[in-house]
């Protein structure tokens, strides 16, 4: 587990003073999972991702999107080759190992739901022709909680890809000095060094799994998701692939940690990033402050 | 998914432990070929199972069934009635467990079964008959669990757990059904055989067949009284009258033209001259006892009772002689409840029939004695005085009171009285009656069973065969029949104490009560002690569930629902079965409702518990490090001992890979009690 650490280390250069949020964004990769980083411009979420790309050592592409975008600038075109005189398939940016999407919200639905999809099934169907994306594949989605005019917001069906949604948030202010006293961040990203490959990420995503956990921790588990459905402040609770999705990264969790069982320390770690965007409060309610409530009052070990 | 349809591996065994658990109170009495059959067909199956056989066609089968068929007809001579009937149900029953394929097949036994392994309760009722009928189920129980588990993995094992606590929890609806649902007079007369009976009185008394009966320790009946008990020496179990002497053997007789309406009462016909005497004296008299009598069957009619019974029972008749006659054979166990006026007796005359009956002698017997009852004759004033000589005689010349008397020669009446003078109770009561009878007195001998012991745990009383005795009766004018027993004037004991005793008290009776291993009743221990309980057991099986009879449950009935209508009983059919069903339903939900805690659960509750009472009150999601964490902040010097707890315990409670034995959790607990001392 010295790889992580060093992996950690390497990103943390780049993206200062942010380690529990560097921890989850790996978390989340280990867990083979898709992030969701909210936040609002300049706060990092590029160098994040391309940060993480390089000591990863994955292919790495970014799409900017916007409204006038559709499906085929981001999955492929099929195009008439006049001189071989037949299609071919010309690929998308999506198919990469690290798919940076900044502002998703800023698509139509139509261009959401094609990449969406794509993240879901991990492969691309152009023209009747299925075509696997490539191994490791994330996505890193970024959005700009602020700045609503004219974006088109993602419904919490389609927020329920994303295994974990985090925001940067701004340095404190040791951190902003340090990080005004250093260089060009392009230049040291690109400094960066790989600490494993992607053959080594999908190894280490497959430990994940065999991470144990106990019948009493699976248990706390059920009843962390059984309470937001009993609570009357959600709309609705979280459905069983969200409990999933939060063992799955609790069991990263763990393993980043250095463990190889889960701790229920390690489902509370990951708990707000895995439910709060799955989430919505009735009027009034915060969905951040009532998700840490049900951390205080769902009994840890059962009575 | 045919395979689903299969009979699972682990519930074939259980169905054949089935086949055989309910066919075996069948073989035990049955022919002998039913059981070669049974062992054929489990043999085939085990080979099938084995694979070194396939199932038998059609063909095999047939044969079988016509040979099975027709065996049955040759063993009973017919195919219906009840031991044909059932012989033919159980050989159907293993043929049918031969042709098992599916689930379907495996259906059809077993509720088979259920049936086949009821009908053993026709032929025997004993408590241990019906454990076993419920065990039978049990297993067939256990079958039908199995069947319906069959697309799970659990075990054979877990099947009989679960069909154990299935039959268990059946147990109260079965009683709740035996209580209310109205028993039906029988839609046909069953005449099954029952137990046999292996000794008892028979209907004539020549020597040596009572001293026979000594010998053995068996049942004849059971007695419970209601109020008085009679002292021993009063319990004349009185079950016939002998009046016929050959010289050699008595014998029943009744006098000659003598209507068996005039000798024999039954409630509902017409009352004899006799009865209405008997019956306008029975008011009066205080001395009276009530008990109910269960008898052992012996496949006779006579029933025995203290003198002058009533029968309060109908199926039996009063005879004039003051006996019980039973309207059947007694096949089965039979229960009679009966009142006894002992003083009533002298109102019945004697006709000139019945003494001359009660007066005849064989012409060419007992010469002697003859002689010597004449001679008293002739120096008494009385009968009573008579009977006093006699007594007389017996006691003071050297009779001796044996078991094992020596073998009488030609004359038995002389060669007893005058050569050697070692008898038995019925040797006593034949020559006495013989000598009352020289000397005109009009005697009888009455045989039946003298005494009976109680029962440790019970209030009723055990007559067991070697409490078989004869005794004398004799007409005194305006006295009627009056009781004499000859033995009692030789062997006192016998009368006040019982054979055993009195055997016991003589040095040659020891010997020979340990011969006949009579003596174990008698020394106190440990089976003394287990005999008596099995008894008790059984003498309540008799009286509170094969005595629940119509006329029991219609008085229990009454005073249950004030009276007994359909409707009545439905609805406490009804309302029964509803609680039942309702105690059940609560139990269930209560059970799973209320999981228990495990030891590590309220370990951790324990502390958590203290620290919110002592110090802050914490919230409930705490994990055990946080919770070491909120208890180092208040109580900083506990903080190591918070720490050794916690990290002990989330690696027990969530690692998998090593879940805490017995010295982990004592550890455990050691650390939190160390820490618990800190924290005020």
């Amino acid at each position: 587990m010295q790889a992580l650490d060093k992996a950690l280390a390497q990103v943390g250069r780049v993206v200062l003073g942010k380690e529990e949020q560097l921890k989850l964004a790996l978390t989340c990769m280990l867990a083979n999972g898709h992030l969701l980083i909210e936040d609002l411009p300049g706060m990092g979420k590029t160098t994040l991702a391309h940060a993480l790309a390089r000591v990863f050592k994955l292919e790495y592409r970014r799409v900017q999107f916007t409204s006038d975008m559709l499906p085929a600038d981001i999955l492929g075109v099929s195009v008439f080759d006049p001189n071989t005189q037949q299609f071919s398939l010309r690929e998308g940016p999506v198919f990469t190992q690290l798919l940076l999407a900044d502002e998703i919200n800023r698509a139509t639905p139509k261009t959401q739901s094609a990449l969406l999809e794509a993240m879901e099934e991990r492969q691309v169907t152009l023209d009747g022709v299925t075509r696997p994306l490539p191994q490791p594949f994330f996505v890193v989605a970024t959005q700009n909680p602020v700045d609503q005019a004219g974006t088109f917001v993602l419904p919490e069906s389609q927020l329920d890809r994303f295994l974990m949604r985090i925001s940067l948030g701004y340095p404190a202010p040791e951190v902003e000095l340090q990080l005004l006293a250093g260089g060009d961040l392009r230049e040291q990203v690109r400094e960066l060094q790989a600490v494993i490959n992607s053959e080594g990420l999908i190894k280490l995503s497959r430990v994940v799994g065999k991470v144990r956990a106990s019948h009493e921790l699976l248990d706390y588990v059920q009843r962390l998701l059984d309470a937001t459905r009993s609570d009357d402040r959600f709309v609705a609770g979280l459905s069983p692939r969200a409990g999933l999705g939060l063992l799955k990264a609790a069991r990263a969790w763990a393993l980043v940690s250095g463990r190889d069982y889960v701790l229920p320390e390690d489902v509370q770690a990951v708990w707000p990033s895995v439910a709060e965007h799955r989430l919505s409060a009735r009027q009034g309610g915060s969905v951040a402050a009532i998700t840490q409530s049900l951390l205080q009052s769902v009994p840890v070990i059962r009575r | 998914m045919a395979r689903i349809y299969q009979v699972p591996s682990h519930t074939r065994l259980w169905l054949a432990l089935a086949v055989l658990l309910c066919s075996i109170p069948q073989l035990v009495k049955g022919p002998l070929w039913q059981a070669g059959l049974l062992v054929l067909v489990i043999l085939i199956r085990w080979l099938v199972e084995q694979q070194r056989l396939t199932l038998p066609g059609r063909m095999v089968r047939s044969l079988l069934l016509i040979g099975a068929v027709a065996l049955t007809f040759y063993s009973f001579g017919r195919l219906y009635g009840p031991e044909a009937g059932v012989a033919l149900l159980v050989s159907l029953f293993a043929l049918k467990y031969l042709e098992v394929v599916q689930q379907r097949d495996a259906y059809v036994v077993i509720v088979l079964g259920y049936f086949v392994c009821g009908t053993a309760l026709l032929f025997s009722q004993t408590p241990g008959m019906f454990l076993y009928v419920v065990l039978c189920m049990t297993v067939l129980t256990s079958c039908l669990v199995g069947i319906n588990h069959s697309d799970t993995r659990a075990s054979g094992f877990l099947h009989g757990k679960r069909a154990l606590v299935i039959t268990l929890q059946s147990i109260p609806l079965m009683m709740v059904l035996f209580l209310l649902v109205p028993r039906v007079a029988p839609l046909w007369n069953m005449q099954v055989g029952g137990d046999k009976a292996r000794t008892g009185m028979s209907d004539s008394m020549s020597p040596g067949q009572i001293s026979e009966l000594s010998e053995s320790a068996e049942l004849a009946f059971r007695v419970d009284f209601q109020g008085d008990v009679p002292p021993r020496a009063q319990r004349y179990w009185r079950g016939l009258t002998l009046s016929h002497y050959d010289g050699r053997t008595w014998q029943q007789a009744v006098p000659k033209g003598q209507l068996e309406s005039e000798y024999l009462y039954r409630r509902g016909t017409e009352k004899p001259d006799w009865y209405r005497k008997l019956e306008s004296r029975r008011s009066y008299e205080q001395e009276r006892y009530l008990y109910e009598v269960i008898a052992e069957p012996s496949q006779r009619r006579w029933l025995f009772s203290l003198a002058v019974p009533f029968p309060l029972d109908g199926d039996m008749a009063l005879a004039k002689d003051m006996r019980l006659v039973a309207n059947q054979p007694v096949s089965q166990r039979l229960a009679y409840r009966v009142e006894s006026v002992p003083a009533i007796n002298e109102v019945i005359g004697l006709t000139p029939q019945e003494r001359q009956l009660m007066l005849s002698l064989p012409q060419n017997a007992g010469k002697k004695a003859r002689g010597l009852a004449h001679q008293w004759r002739k120096e008494s004033s009385s009968a009573r005085d008579i009977s006093q000589r006699a007594l007389r005689y017996f006691r003071d010349q050297p009779f001796h009171y044996t078991l094992r008397p020596p073998r009488l020669t030609a004359d038995p009446v002389d060669d007893f009285l005058f050569r050697t003078r070692r008898g038995f109770c019925e040797h006593y009561a034949s020559s006495f009656t013989f000598l009352m009878r020289a000397a005109g007195v009009p005697a009888r001998v009455v045989v039946g069973y003298q005494g009976g012991e109680q029962n440790d745990m019970g209030t009723h009383f055990l007559v067991r065969q070697y409490d078989a005795h004869a005794w004398s009766e004799i007409w005194l004018e305006g006295e009627g029949w009056t009781r004499v027993d000859p033995t009692g004037a030789v062997a006192p004991d016998r009368i006040e104490l019982g054979l055993r005793e009195a055997l016991e008290n003589s040095e040659d009776g020891r010997d020979l009560l340990a011969d006949l291993g009579l003596r174990r009743f008698s020394d106190g221990g440990l089976f003394a002690k287990v005999s008596q309980w099995i008894d008790y057991v059984d003498f309540r099986w008799q009286t509170w569930v094969l005595g629940y009879d119509r006329a029991f449950q219609s008085d229990f009935l009454e005073s249950l629902l004030g009276a007994v209508t359909p409707a009545r009983i439905a609805i406490a059919l009804i309302i029964a079965v509803a609680i039942l069903m309702g105690f059940y339903a609560f139990f269930l939900l209560w059970q799973t409702g209320n999981e228990k805690l495990t030891l590590m659960e309220r370990e951790y509750w324990r502390l958590h518990q203290r620290a919110s009472e002592r110090g802050r009150p914490l919230v409930a999601g705490l994990t055990p490090m946080q919770l070491c964490q909120a208890i180092s902040e208040q109580w900083p010097q506990a903080a190591v001992a918070a720490e050794n707890w916690a990290k002990y315990y989330q690696k027990l409670h969530y690692d998998p890979l090593s879940p805490p034995d017995k010295q982990q959790k004592r550890h455990l607990r050691s650390l939190r009690n160390r820490l618990y001392k800190l924290l005020d």
